[in-house]
């Protein structure tokens, strides 16, 4: 057991935050408006420009082929850098893995590359109004047609789905309930879109319409009828490290600590105790690294990662306001953002039974 | 970078979990001042961290954490941090050390009374940053009411006594973050136990394993032993290298929090069976209690990493 870093390691940081200082961007406008999308955008190509929007990847695809750890080290200079959360997420952080892992090589070579420069940015539209935390619950449906697929049914809470151009999802194309679900890509061209405000306001979700959209066999991921176990691998790493990386946590914890310098010791003492969980986050994502690196499964084991990082990151973002007091403006976004924590990437209610029955054995 | 346990790690604690499964089993915890101590000693394990030169094997301690896990998860009793951890540090010169002849208590500073003193063959004490070492017959000992009926206080007065030499501090920052290893032990155990019982005792014709509302009791159990435990590790790789007192502190404070939530969970989940003397459980409970209060309360530890962190002193 160790905590050093190899000279290649070292290397990598210092060429990593030697390019993020000359070129780390000014707090962009928000990405969920048309010029904030536009100018994540313009970010994402010139990261990818220098090969740093995927560092883990494959280098055909736009990466490095680093190692997890090398794209935890890339994180963390990110996230310290003070650079913007990611427009690209869903593709390069979802889609992306299951593409590496499920897609044929057309598939692969077509889409990776572009999704790497930011050329196509992707949705994910998996929940449906009546199926949330029970989505194989979902009912959206699709129908084979000549050349493809026509694709029926209504999707919501879409992130980024208002500016998207692509997007991917979990429809029906038979009755049984797991094994009926498809994994679908297809372009937004003909999706009816609804942009729906979040709590700030801008249109950070979008719900979709679905009226015999039109998209060929060639965007069907995996087999027909696996869609079920391909988006479970997905979850697994959206709950997991690949969504959320300690350099996030450990950024933000930083700045709570510079923020409570002068409070008193009882908020003080609150954030002290998050910058200690950022690192107890940091230190558990490193043994994680190593298990799969070893070719280990993470499997239900995410969920304990999932609450944990979900529930330090609205810790944080809320003391901060109860420090800053009627002064929140920096923290506000945040903060509001951190709220959804518990809620995406499966509730934390539903979290904790996986833990319970699946990490630890309880009956269902 | 591999921050994981190797092999031969692992398999120290495979072989001491072994070893306390046999010779240390719940029942022993009634009847024994110290199970399973001689064959632990036939094992070598008193000798782990002790150097070559005075026949030990000369380990780092982050080799021989995941064996100290296992002594919490048995909840092994007598001064096994003390002889294992403290006296490498500050007595390696004292002969049959590594064989395990010599047991070894602790008065660390701050604390009002020493724990499992009634079995020392050498007593250490840490006043003023300086530790001394008074030999058993120079000892008078004063039993006060502690938790832990597996580990009993003691008041210590002495006549005479040694100074040892060496900074104190290094020693002391092991035995805490030992400390912290035992503790998330009695965690896992206690986690392990309560899902046990969870998944046997029925009510209203269903396990109560299968109630949401204990379920997500045990699960936010299992968060906080699985964020506990690395900050443990870290600090026992930063405590060899000698910068570890704040690493220290934030595995000692984790580890405690941790054990206490699993003794509070284990407790309301086994019900009123759990609040009894008859049930084994509450040597468990009154380790996690016990061991959070050993080598700085949660408390002092918290403090310790505030003002490490944000600068803020009280
Ligand atoms: C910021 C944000 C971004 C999102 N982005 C996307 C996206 O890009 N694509 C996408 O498809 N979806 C997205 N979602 C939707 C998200 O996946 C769902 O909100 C989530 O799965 C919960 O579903 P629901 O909102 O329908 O809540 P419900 O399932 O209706 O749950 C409501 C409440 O009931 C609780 N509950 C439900 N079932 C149980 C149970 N069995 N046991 C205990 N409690 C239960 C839940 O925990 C929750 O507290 C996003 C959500 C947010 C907040």
């Amino acid at each position: 057991m160790d905590l050093d870093y190899s000279t290649a390691e070292l290397a990598f940081r210092a060429e990593v935050r030697d390019w993020l200082g000359g070129h780390a961007p000014p707090p962009l406008p928000p990405m969920d408006t048309a010029d904030g999308f536009a100018a994540h955008r313009a970010w994402e190509a010139e990261l990818a420009g220098a090969r740093l929007s995927v560092v883990s990847w494959p280098e055909e695809y736009g990466g490095r082929g680093a190692s997890l750890i090398d794209w935890l080290i890339f994180e963390e200079e990110y996230w310290a850098a003070g650079c913007p959360a990611r427009v690209t997420q869903n593709g390069i952080f979802l889609l992306g893995p299951s593409l590496l892992r499920h897609g044929t090589p057309e598939q692969r070579e077509h889409w990776l590359p572009r999704m790497a420069r930011g050329d196509d940015v992707w949705a994910q539209a998996w929940s449906e109004p009546e199926a949330g935390s029970d989505l194989a619950a979902l009912t959206s449906r699709a129908e084979p047609c000549e050349g493809g697929w026509r694709l029926y049914g209504h999707k919501t809470w879409s992130s980024r789905a208002a500016f998207a151009t692509h997007g991917f999802g979990l429809f029906r194309t038979s009755g049984a309930r797991h094994r009926g679900l498809t994994y679908f890509m297809f372009p937004m061209t003909d999706v009816a879109v609804r942009p729906i405000a979040q709590l700030d306001g801008l249109p950070g979700f979008a719900e979709l319409r679905f009226d015999g959209v039109f998209t060929p066999e060639s965007m069907v991921l995996g087999e027909v009828g696996q869609g079920w176990r391909i988006a479970m691998a997905t979850t697994s790493s959206e709950r997991g490290l690949t969504l959320r990386s300690p350099g996030r946590f450990l950024a933000t914890a930083d700045r709570l600590v510079e923020l409570a310098g002068d409070a008193d010791p009882v908020l003080a003492d609150r954030a002290a105790r998050c910058r200690v969980e950022a690192e107890a986050y940091q230190l558990h994502t490193f043994g994680t690294a190593r298990r799969i690196m070893a070719g280990e499964e993470i499997g239900s084991a995410a969920s304990l990662g999932k609450i944990f990082w979900s529930e330090l990151d609205l810790r944080m973002h809320a003391l901060a306001l109860e420090l800053l007091g009627d002064r929140a403006e920096d923290w506000l976004d945040g903060f509001l953002f951190s709220l959804a924590g518990p809620i995406y990437a499966g509730t934390n209610e539903i979290q904790r039974s996986i833990v319970a029955e699946r990490v630890l054995g309880l009956p269902r | 970078m591999n921050f994981g346990f190797s092999e031969d790690q692992l398999a120290l604690a495979a072989t001491v979990r072994d070893v306390l499964r046999t010779h240390c089993p719940p029942g022993s915890l009634r009847t024994e001042r110290r199970p399973a101590w001689e064959q632990l000693a036939a094992l070598g394990f008193f000798g782990l961290l002790l150097p070559e030169e005075t026949d030990g094997l000369g380990l780092g301690l982050v080799d021989v954490l995941p064996a100290l896990e296992e002594t919490g998860r048995a909840c092994l009793p007598g001064p096994v941090v003390e002889t294992a951890v403290v006296a490498p540090g500050l007595l390696a010169e004292v002969p049959k050390l590594a064989a395990g002849a010599v047991c070894v208590g602790v008065l660390p500073p701050g604390q009002a009374y020493a724990a499992d003193a009634d079995l020392a063959d050498l007593l250490v004490v840490v006043r003023d940053g300086r530790a001394r070492v008074v030999p058993r017959q120079d000892v008078r000992l004063a039993p006060r009411r502690g938790v832990d009926p597996c580990r009993p206080l003691f008041e210590v007065a002495f006549s005479r006594s040694e100074p040892l030499a060496g900074p104190v501090a290094p020693v002391l920052a092991r035995a805490t973050v030992a400390t912290a290893a035992q503790l998330v032990g009695v965690a896992r155990e206690l986690l392990a136990v309560t899902v046990g019982y969870a998944r046997v005792r029925t009510q209203f014709g269903a396990p109560i394993g299968s109630f949401q509302a204990v379920k997500h009791q045990l699960a936010d159990v299992a968060v906080a032993v699985e964020f506990a435990a690395p900050l443990v590790y870290r600090a026992a790789l930063t405590v060899d290298a000698g910068s570890a007192e704040r690493d220290a502190s934030a595995a000692k404070a984790a580890a405690g929090e941790a054990a206490t939530l699993a003794a509070r969970v284990a407790l309301q989940v086994h019900g009123a069976i759990g609040y009894t003397e008859e049930l084994d459980l509450r040597f468990w409970l009154a380790r996690a209690w016990s061991l959070s209060a050993a080598y700085g309360t949660t408390a002092a530890h918290r403090e310790r990493l505030r003002t490490a962190i944000t600068g803020r002193r009280p």
